[in-house]
């Protein structure tokens, strides 16, 4: 396998296709009629929908990329393949380092477990062995500052504290990659500070992190490179501050565009 | 879809992986493997972690998982002697609770299995990790609940000794074949070939994780499947020899039919994936007996052939979950 060693992560001609149903939830009896009518089976309820399309970028080590684009550009789907969560249609994503993955839902999967727990089930998953996550709990809850909600179900918590709480979990895991899927919107200003601060420590570490965001400041603030995504295309890397000037000239007049191309 | 095959460069840095397209086909089995068993732990944190939320608003709560089976038992106890007015009285009763107990176990190792994946939605989101861990949780979630009936069984196995006298059944020994007798009537008397309980456990335990790992992948592309699951298992449970004994089964459909085969009592026994396993139950708790060899054979075969074909569904499968949930 020919893999240049200072890239962190390469992303070579990724596509990612999926099918979609218009069902609410597949079901058996839904199966059975469609079959009935093989015929109309192709074109009623399923959609194909291509979320990334063809999309290559590398990311050498100690990068810190944005990605920025409208809704449904296809950003959380290409984290998730980053992620190895879903697989890649065509095209192939190498990942050299352990990752640690924010993305949008975070950690809290299961709201009636207390945040201990939620915690502990997500280090466990991700491969991380008891002791560690022992040593590690102390500074994930200091950094969340949850106090003595850590110990309450989840469903009890703001959306606030739960954002945190999946920020500090991600961050204190010793990532060498960090996925971070707009998950700084979470906490208040002060929190915001501090993740701020953290992850310029991890940068200054030589630790590589990918970025989704909508805040643009945030792209300009902390990243080095950047992406622009739009319908799963990647129009084009570069600068932050100049993807970001493309962007925002993109968005005021790209309103009329595609109100052009809806015609 | 993708492969994450992980190659190791050298002992001290850390893995590269590859995400790349796959055809429906199973990944490389060995790094799947380790990462699956380097993640043991938290499979059976899964499973207490949940138990504990899932109990969280249960007056007695725990208590509820002896309780279950007992009452059940307690229904079909009366079933049977009410409407299949059988005559076995405290002797049949016990022997109810041990063949449902046992049941019990490989039908949670189902029920729960069928709804791990589809439960675990926003974990499978958003953690790469083997996914086979979540039916797997739930048949470790399955056996501590089947270990607490344990003890409860032999305390009222004991008292059943005490009332009513256990009979010899061991047709070596009087010459007489267990069916020859009414055999619902009595207890088999302690004797070593209890600890054929042991094996037959772990016996059923593969089995459980590989219909686990069917149900759940069905239940991923079909939401309905737990509601069928529920039925499915009440008519597997009746064909099953738990209320009955295999000897039963085989005498009461073998012999000549018009348009069946002869031994049908003989394939429905050896064709249902957990009856050789529940055979071996009926003769060491019923009959007093060693399990035959065929039986013995039969659970063998089924375990391997479920858990591979299981773990085939399911692995070949899971990469797709994520799209699906």
């Amino acid at each position: 396998m020919q893999f240049d060693s200072n890239l962190a992560v390469q992303v070579e001609d990724v596509t990612i296709r999926y099918r979609a149903t218009y069902e609410a939830n597949p079901t058996i009896r839904n199966a059975v009629l469609k079959w009935g009518k093989r015929g109309q089976r192709s074109k009623k309820g399923v959609r194909i929908i291509e979320a990334v399309k063809g999309v290559s970028f590398d990311v050498p080590h100690g990068t810190v990329l944005g990605i920025v684009g409208a809704n449904g550009a296809g950003k959380s789907t290409l984290m998730r393949a980053m992620a190895g969560i879903l697989s890649p249609t065509e095209g192939r994503i190498i990942v050299n380092g352990r990752l640690s993955t924010l993305l949008a839902l975070g950690v809290g999967f299961n709201g009636f477990l207390s945040g201990r727990e939620n915690i502990m089930l997500g280090c466990l998953a991700a491969g991380m062995p008891m002791d560690r996550i022992q040593e590690k709990y102390d500074e994930i809850t200091e950094f969340a500052e949850l106090g003595d909600f850590i110990d309450l179900p989840m469903r009890t918590y703001s959306s606030g504290m739960y954002g945190r709480l999946a920020f500090s979990v991600s961050i204190n895991m010793d990532p060498d990659i960090l996925l971070i899927d707009e998950a700084l919107s979470a906490g208040d200003a002060a929190f915001k500070e501090k993740s701020f601060a953290k992850m310029k420590e991890l940068c200054a570490q030589a630790r590589t992190i990918i970025i989704v965001s909508h805040a643009l400041g945030t792209i300009q603030e902390l990243c080095s490179d950047a992406i622009w995504m739009h319908k799963g295309e990647l129009i084009r890397q570069g600068r932050p501050e100049d993807i970001s000037d493309e962007y925002l000239r993109f968005l005021n007049i790209g309103e009329s565009v595609l109100a052009l191309e809806d015609v | 879809m993708t492969t994450a095959p992980t190659v190791r460069r050298s002992e001290l840095e850390t893995p590269i992986q590859v995400f790349q397209p796959h055809k429906a086909s199973l990944p490389p089995m060995r790094p799947y493997l380790r990462e699956f068993w380097r993640r043991r732990r938290f499979a059976y944190e899964l499973s207490r972690t949940t138990q504990k939320a899932d109990h969280f608003d249960s007056a007695i709560g725990k208590v509820w998982l002896i309780l279950n089976p007992l009452l059940l038992s307690l229904v079909y106890f009366l079933l049977l002697e009410v409407i299949g007015h059988s005559n076995a009285g405290l002797a049949g009763f016990l022997r109810i609770v041990i063949a449902l107990f046992t049941w019990y176990f490989a039908m949670s190792c189902m029920t729960a299995g069928a709804t791990s994946v589809t439960a675990g939605g926003k974990l499978i989101l958003n953690q790469a990790f083997p996914r086979a861990l979540l039916p797997f949780s739930s048949c470790i979630t399955a056996f501590l609940n089947y270990l607490p009936t344990i003890p409860v069984y032999l305390v009222m196995y004991a008292l059943g000794l005490w009332i009513v006298p256990a009979r010899d059944y061991n047709p070596l020994v009087t010459g007489v074949t267990p069916a020859e007798k009414s055999i619902e009537s009595a207890l088999a008397g302690p004797s070593w070939v209890l600890l054929w309980q042991i094996p037959l456990v772990i016996l059923l335990a593969i089995s459980g994780f590989g219909l686990a790992m069917i149900f759940a992948t069905m239940t991923v592309y079909y939401r309905d499947t737990t509601k069928f699951l529920a039925y499915i298992l009440r008519i597997w449970l009746y064909l099953s020899p738990v209320l009955y004994t295999a000897t039963t089964l085989e005498q009461k459909f073998n012999g000549p039919h018009h348009h069946l085969p002869h031994n049908l009592g003989t394939l429905m026994l050896y064709g249902n994936p957990l009856g050789p396993a529940l055979a071996i139950m009926g003769n060491i708790w019923f009959e007093g007996i060693p399990p035959s060899v065929a039986s013995v054979v039969g659970a063998i075969v089924w375990a391997i052939v479920l858990i591979v074909v299981g773990g085939y569904f399911f692995i070949s499968r899971e990469r797709d979950f994520a799209v699906r949930l």
